[in-house]
C-alpha cells in the first residue's frame, strides 16, 4: 500500500500567494517573497505533495500561472498538482507541460464532465484530481463549484458518487467553513463515505496544527491531507510537524531533510 | 554533457530541475549528434511503451540510442517508461520491442480479484536493496520513492535488480548492468532519496 501523504497547497491570485479564510482572500505575497522571505524550499523537503491552485477572482492569466508553476517546481522534488478554473484540453497540457504531473479539476467536473472524461482517457486517472468544496448547513451538507460560488443541486453523497465515476484518480475534499479557521478539518466528511470510494481520498480545509494533520491522516477513509495556510505552520512547522508524525507511528515516507545534497566535481 | 533525450513523452523539465539542484549542468535534447557525444545519457518518459518505441523508431533516435550505449558503452539512466523501454518488449497497447539492453520483459500488474490493491500503482512506496550497487549507494537497506505505473518488471532473481518494490508482486524497482541502469520510480520527484541515485548516476558512472 502507498503511504499516507502530506500535501500543502498554494493559493495563486494573480502574481500573488495568498490566504484564505472561509474563501475570502488576503494577499501574503509574490513568488519573490515566497522564495526569499518565506523560504518554501525548506517547507517542500518535508511535504510529500504539493498542489498549486489558480484562486484568481478576476480573470486567469494562465501562461503568467504557468510560469509560476515552473518557478516553484525548479526546487520542489515532488509530485506536483495544479489547476484552477481548467476550461479545455489544451488548458490541461499547457499546466502539466509546465512542470505539474497531475491537474485539479473543480468546476468542469459539473459544467464540462465530457472534458473530465476526455482528460482520464488521455492521461489517466493517476493524473487527475477532483476538488469538492463543501458547506455543512446546519446538517446537510452543500458542495459548490466556481470558487464556492455555486452551489451544486446534489447532496454530498451522490456528488461524489458521480464524481468518482467521472473516472477521476483522487478527490480532494475541502471544507468552506473550516477553510483558515485553524479550528480542524471537517472530519464529518470523512465519515459519510464508504468503502465503495475506492479513489484515494485527501482531506483540506482547517488544519492549524500538527494534531489536526494526525487526526485527518488517522482516519481509515483518507490517504492524505492538505493545508493551505502559509502561517500555521511557518519556518520549522512543517519539518516538526512531519516529525511528530513519524512518531506517531504514521506509515509516512522518510527521506533525509538536512542532508546536503550536491554533486562533488 | 549529460544529456536528456527527448522523444515527445514525458517530464524532461523535472528532471532538469533537479539536475541543476544538484549543480550539473545538462542538455535536453533529440539532437543526433548531441546524443551521440553525450557523457551520460538519461530516458525519461511517462504514457504507453508502444507510443514511446514508435516515437523513438521514427525519429531515428532508437538506433543512435542503441549505438552510443552498444559502442560507446555511455552510460544510460532510464526513468520510469524510461527504464521499462531498455528492457525486451512489454505487451502495454499490444505487444512491442523495447532497447533489449536488459533481457526480461514488462507485463501489466498481476494482482488477484480479490485484490485490494490498486492499478496504476501511484505514490511513495518502499524500495528494499537486495545488493550492492552504485546507483543506490549511501540509502542504507532501502528507501522510499515516488511511484506512478501499470506496467511492470516482475522480479524473478534476475541477476541485475538491484531494487525491489512490492505491490501485490515483488516488482524490479532498479536495476543496474554494468553502466546501463533504470528505476521505475521517479527520482526527480522522490525527495532527497532520489536527488541521492541521480548524483550516484552522475558521480559513479
Amino acid at each position: 500500500m502507498a503511504k499516507k501523504r502530506l500535501i500543502f497547497t498554494l493559493l495563486y491570485n494573480n502574481g500573488d500567494f495568498m490566504l484564505s479564510r472561509n474563501f475570502r482572500l488576503q494577499k501574503a505575497g509574490n513568488i519573490n517573497w515566497l522564495k526569499s522571505n518565506y523560504n518554501f524550499k525548506r517547507i517542500a523537503f518535508s511535504i510529500d505533495e504539493l498542489i498549486i491552485l489558480d484562486v484568481s477572482r478576476n480573470k486567469r492569466n494562465l501562461s503568467c500561472f504557468c510560469d509560476h508553476i515552473k518557478l516553484i517546481a525548479e526546487e520542489c522534488f515532488i509530485p506536483i498538482a495544479a489547476g484552477g478554473g481548467v476550461v479545455s484540453l489544451e488548458h490541461a497540457r499547457t499546466i502539466l507541460n509546465s512542470g505539474a504531473d497531475k491537474i485539479v479539476v473543480n468546476t468542469a467536473l459539473l459544467k464540462h464532465p465530457s472534458l473530465i472524461k476526455e482528460l482520464v482517457k488521455i492521461y489517466g486517472s493517476q493524473c487527475i484530481i477532483a476538488s469538492i468544496d463543501v458547506i455543512k448547513k446546519e446538517d446537510q451538507l452543500e458542495c459548490y463549484i466556481s470558487n464556492g460560488m455555486e452551489k451544486v443541486n446534489q447532496d454530498f453523497c451522490n456528488y461524489i458518487k458521480y464524481v468518482i465515476s467521472l473516472g477521476v484518480g483522487e478527490v480532494y475534499l475541502n471544507s468552506i467553513d473550516k477553510d483558515g479557521s485553524g479550528q480542524g478539518y471537517m472530519v464529518a466528511l470523512l465519515e459519510q463515505l464508504d468503502n465503495s470510494v475506492k479513489v484515494p481520498i485527501i482531506i483540506a480545509g482547517g488544519a492549524g496544527n500538527w494534531s489536526h494533520l494526525l487526526e485527518g491522516l488517522k482516519h481509515n477513509m483518507s490517504q492524505a491531507v492538505a493545508t493551505a495556510n502559509l502561517f500555521n505552520f511557518i519556518g520549522e512547522g512543517f519539518p516538526n510537524a512531519r516529525r511528530r508524525l513519524l512518531e506517531n507511528s504514521l506509515d509516512l515516507a522518510t527521506w533525509s531533510v538536512d542532508k546536503v545534497v550536491s554533486v562533488n566535481d | 554533457m549529460i544529456v536528456i533525450i527527448d522523444y515527445g513523452m514525458g517530464n524532461l523539465f523535472s528532471v532538469q530541475s533537479a539536475l541543476n539542484y544538484l549543480g550539473v549542468s545538462s542538455q535536453i535534447s533529440s539532437d543526433v549528434e548531441v546524443i551521440k557525444t553525450a557523457s551520460k545519457l538519461i530516458l525519461p518518459g511517462v504514457g504507453s511503451f508502444y507510443q514511446a518505441m514508435e516515437n523513438l523508431r521514427k525519429s531515428g533516435l532508437a538506433k543512435i540510442i542503441t549505438e552510443t550505449v552498444v559502442q560507446k558503452k555511455t552510460p544510460i539512466l532510464g526513468i520510469c517508461l524510461g527504464m521499462q523501454l531498455l528492457a525486451l518488449s512489454s505487451t502495454e497497447n499490444g505487444f512491442s520491442e523495447g532497447f533489449g539492453f536488459i533481457s526480461s520483459v514488462i507485463k501489466r500488474f498481476e494482482l488477484p480479484p480479490s485484490s485490494e490493491l490498486k492499478i496504476p500503482h501511484v505514490g511513495f512506496e518502499y524500495v528494499d536493496i537486495v545488493k550492492n550497487c552504485k546507483l543506490m549507494e549511501g540509502l542504507g537497506a532501502g528507501a522510499d520513492f515516488y511511484f506512478t505505473h501499470s506496467y511492470r518488471m516482475k522480479f524473478e532473481n534476475q541477476p541485475f535488480t538491484v531494487g525491489t518494490c512490492l505491490h501485490g508482486e515483488n516488482f524490479v524497482a532498479v536495476f543496474e548492468d554494468g553502466y546501463v541502469c533504470g528505476t521505475q520510480f521517479h527520482p526527480e520527484k522522490s525527495q532527497t532519496n532520489g536527488l541521492i541515485i541521480l548524483k550516484n548516476f552522475i558521480e559513479k558512472f
